[in-house]
């Protein structure tokens, strides 16, 4: 078969405690995430658009609504014969079984898969961040430095420098340093947790790292620092644009708020509908949405099949929807199959898919006044509810009904 | 579901040359975001139908490159699912010219049902829309012992007099006793669907001794002596109907699904989806000066100014200060600032300028072909 110049590896297997109760029955990656799509179109997107048509997703953690949506990749146009998406589960071998232990380790255990299509370099992607860059560019830039490794990173102000691992780099982007969450930040380079890497260095450095037992087996932690210390050629690739992590519940939101894209004159938002950078996903059938005598929708993305009779207020509504007349959503995010009933009020909220909100229900509260609600998947908010600002509701409140 | 479809793509009964200048009736598009193939093609497939043939005349470009290898409808199988049933001369038609008529393009495609194992064929087209349970339609049939079932409504049709349509007569025990051709509807007669169910071979044979006989028409030389023999069934269709025969009835059919129970009856019948080729769109956005009721809207559009009793389609673009009304905008139209349109009909990536004012009225509603700049 004809060797793959380059494949992709995603990383999909964390678990995304900071996102419950979001995760609590689906994989990170696979949750929903503007109006339509799940986080993994994102990474998945850009490999078809930068010419990547071979990706294996790791997967661990709730694998399975993750498997379904990946499917055969067609999506994606990933449904090839030779290549295309294959989902990498941890498995069994005759010298034993485990689970992933760290990234690296989880890249490891797949050399295998990895070998099978002879690529010249490969692709390290994570499953939880929102951003839409060819990576095509940034192998351009890992071939002509003769890197062995080639690291993405984004500027972020200096005062959050500290929340990420940080390069240091001299003149000519060769990364002299690299700090995990340093203190004192001695630059604005932020990796984004993309990484090229030539594959004969990736494949030694993987099996050096499994036969180091102090070893975490993380990428971050042990192969790039590793690298650096054996002094390989490691450079930074500068990316401008939009990116955002969305592993907590708060980036989750805002991201979410960004895909609104509006007005057209703030470039700092996601720009989703960029007809020359489109954003696969796969499709339910549903109808188009329907906005009704009442409907008011405002500064706000809405997916198909809504119906929608109130009000909605910048927010991000997903599919098969339904708002009643007199109710009033704003800065929220209502996933599939939700119910608004008439007169409900929510607002700075995350309501998770199939929850029905009774009628003159009351959910959150301004975004100035305080903390995000989360109603978790499927619950049911009696008539006349109240789900108090802040609050993280993954019970349906019984205990309310009965005081 | 031991039955064949095949879908007539053109009217033949039809008024609408603007609207099919480059496309086939099939094709035009509907309700947002579909096709009129969409609706037989769903129907069919949903009733478990798994081989369908489209027969095709002119103009197929659009309507291949939109059901391509029937993926959407899970018509793609290794070794059942969709054939296009392209035009080629045959014996029944002249040399240059493709057939002109529902006999001839049956005749044509004769052929394709010969290879089949499916003991019965549905026979439908694009001109009435509906979402009917077709497998009740084939159980009416094969219990009733009828050579031939015809589906007919009851409800008042609207449709333009410049063109006929077919009529029937049902009598007890639903025979069909009489079928009629005419522009305007008979008293008492109710209005066929021009879809009909009858068993594979007989099919072949009627059309081979038709062709044979230098027979012209399919509904007057095939249809109309086995109803006149009494061997034809009438089969109700109780679901509403949509015709587009004209641009007004297109524009009153379209917004005829902002009545909350006509959208119900063709789109949320989780059993019976109307399934259409999907495009990747964004989702819908809204500006902060949107104003919008009573209307249907695709995704990939953007609405920033006013919209009433509309159906808009994908990647629409409506800017601030426009105001549309009464209308349906198809894909990729811009609508500029100032700009008015009521009762309009505005076709695939049309360019609105600043401030122009369209207005038609709901029978003589204002049309734009493709690709115009006003």
């Amino acid at each position: 078969m004809k060797k793959k110049r380059c494949i992709a590896m995603l990383l999909a297997g964390g678990q995304g405690s900071r996102l419950m109760p979001l995760t609590e029955h689906i994989a990170k990656p696979a949750v929903p995430f503007g109006s339509r799509y799940r986080i993994i179109d994102f990474p998945l997107s850009n490999c078809v658009n930068s010419g990547i048509d071979t990706v294996g997703v790791l997967t661990q953690y709730q694998p399975l609504e993750l498997n379904d949506y990946l499917g055969t990749g067609t999506p994606w146009d990933m449904n090839l014969r030779y290549g295309g998406v294959h989902v990498l589960p941890p498995y069994q071998a005759a010298e034993g079984s485990d689970w992933f232990k760290g990234t690296a380790n989880a890249i490891y255990q797949n050399i295998r898969f990895i070998q099978r299509y002879d690529p010249d370099y490969v692709l390290i992607l994570s499953g939880d961040h929102i951003y839409k860059m060819n990576y095509d560019k940034m192998l351009e830039e890992h071939i002509n430095n003769r890197a062995d490794c080639t690291i993405a990173v984004i500027d972020v102000p200096l005062e959050e420098a500290s929340r990420f691992g940080i390069m240091n780099t001299d003149g000519k982007g060769r990364i002299i340093e690299f700090e995990e969450k340093p203190k004192y930040p001695k630059s604005t380079q932020a990796s984004m947790g993309v990484y090229i890497f030539s594959t004969d260095k990736l494949i030694k450095y993987l099996i050096e790292d499994e036969n180091d037992k102090s070893s975490s087996n993380d990428f971050g932690k042990n192969i790039i620092p590793k690298m650096l210390d054996d002094g390989q050629r490691m450079f930074a690739h500068l990316f401008k644009g939009y990116w955002r992590d969305v592993g907590t519940l708060d980036s989750f939101w805002s991201a979410n708020m960004d895909a609104i894209g509006m007005p057209e004159d703030e470039p700092e938002k996601l720009i989703l509908n960029d007809p020359g950078w489109r954003i696969y996903y796969r499709h339910d059938s549903n109808q188009p949405q329907y906005i009704g005598e009442k409907g008011e929708p405002k500064d706000s993305i809405i997916g198909g099949a809504c119906d929608i009779n109130g009000k909605i207020e910048h927010s991000v509504l997903f599919n098969n929807v339904t708002v009643e007349e007199g109710a009033f959503v704003k800065d929220s995010i209502i996933m599939d199959n939700v119910k608004i009933g008439a007169g409900a009020y929510v607002e700075y909220a995350i309501i998770d898919s199939d929850v029905t909100i009774g009628n003159d229900a009351n959910v959150g509260g301004p975004k100035e006044n305080g903390k995000l609600s989360v109603i978790a998947k499927g619950i049911k908010v009696r008539k006349k509810g109240r789900v108090k600002q802040g609050d993280i509701l993954t019970k349906p409140e019984e205990e309310e009904e009965t005081k | 579901m031991n039955a064949v479809g095949l879908i007539f793509t053109d009217g033949f009964d039809v008024d609408i040359d603007d609207m099919i200048e480059r496309r086939t009736l099939a094709s035009i598009p509907f309700g947002g975001r579909y096709r009129l193939i969409d609706f037989p093609l769903s129907n069919l497939t949903n009733a478990g139908v798994k081989n369908i043939g489209v027969i095709t005349k002119k103009n197929y470009q659009s309507l291949m490159d939109h059901v391509r290898g029937g993926d959407e409808w899970d018509l793609n199988r290794r070794f059942t699912g969709l054939t296009i049933l392209p035009p080629f001369s045959t014996a029944a038609t002249s040399e240059t010219e493709s057939y002109e008529n529902r006999l001839e393009g049956l005749v044509a495609n004769i052929s394709y049902l010969r290879y089949l194992h499916e003991k019965y064929v549905i026979i439908t087209g694009c001109d009435y829309i509906w979402n009917e349970d077709i497998e009740a339609f084939y159980h009416a049939h094969v219990a009733s012992g009828a050579r031939l079932s015809v589906m007919y409504t009851k409800k008042d049709i609207e449709k333009t007099t410049k063109t006929e349509s077919t009529y029937i007569r049902v009598g007890d025990g639903d025979k069909v006793t009489k079928q009629e051709i005419s522009n305007i509807r008979p008293k008492g007669a109710y209005t066929s669907l021009n879809t009909y169910i009858m068993e594979r071979e007989d099919l072949m044979d009627i059309l081979f001794k038709a062709f044979r006989s230098g027979k012209k028409s399919f509904r007057r030389e095939v249809i109309r002596p086995m109803i006149d023999k009494g061997e034809a069934n009438g089969y109700e269709a109780k679901s509403p109907i949509i015709h587009i025969d004209e641009i007004p009835n297109y524009l009153k059919g379209s917004l005829s699904l902002l009545d909350k129970d006509v959208r119900n009856a063709f789109f949320s019948n989780d059993d019976r989806p109307i399934l259409t080729r999907v495009m990747d769109s964004s989702p819908t956005k809204y500006g902060d000066n949107a104003k919008v009721s009573n209307s249907i809207i695709a995704d990939g559009s953007v609405i920033e100014g006013e919209v009433r009793n509309c159906i808009i389609f994908r990647n629409v673009h409506i800017e601030e200060g426009a105001v549309v009304e009464n209308s349906v905008i198809m894909t990729d139209t811009h609508i500029s600032k100032g700009a008015r349109i009521n009762y309009a009909v505005l076709d695939k990536n049309v360019t609105i300028e600043d401030n122009r004012w369209l207005s038609g009225y709901i029978t003589h509603p204002f049309y734009c072909k493709r690709n115009s700049i006003i």
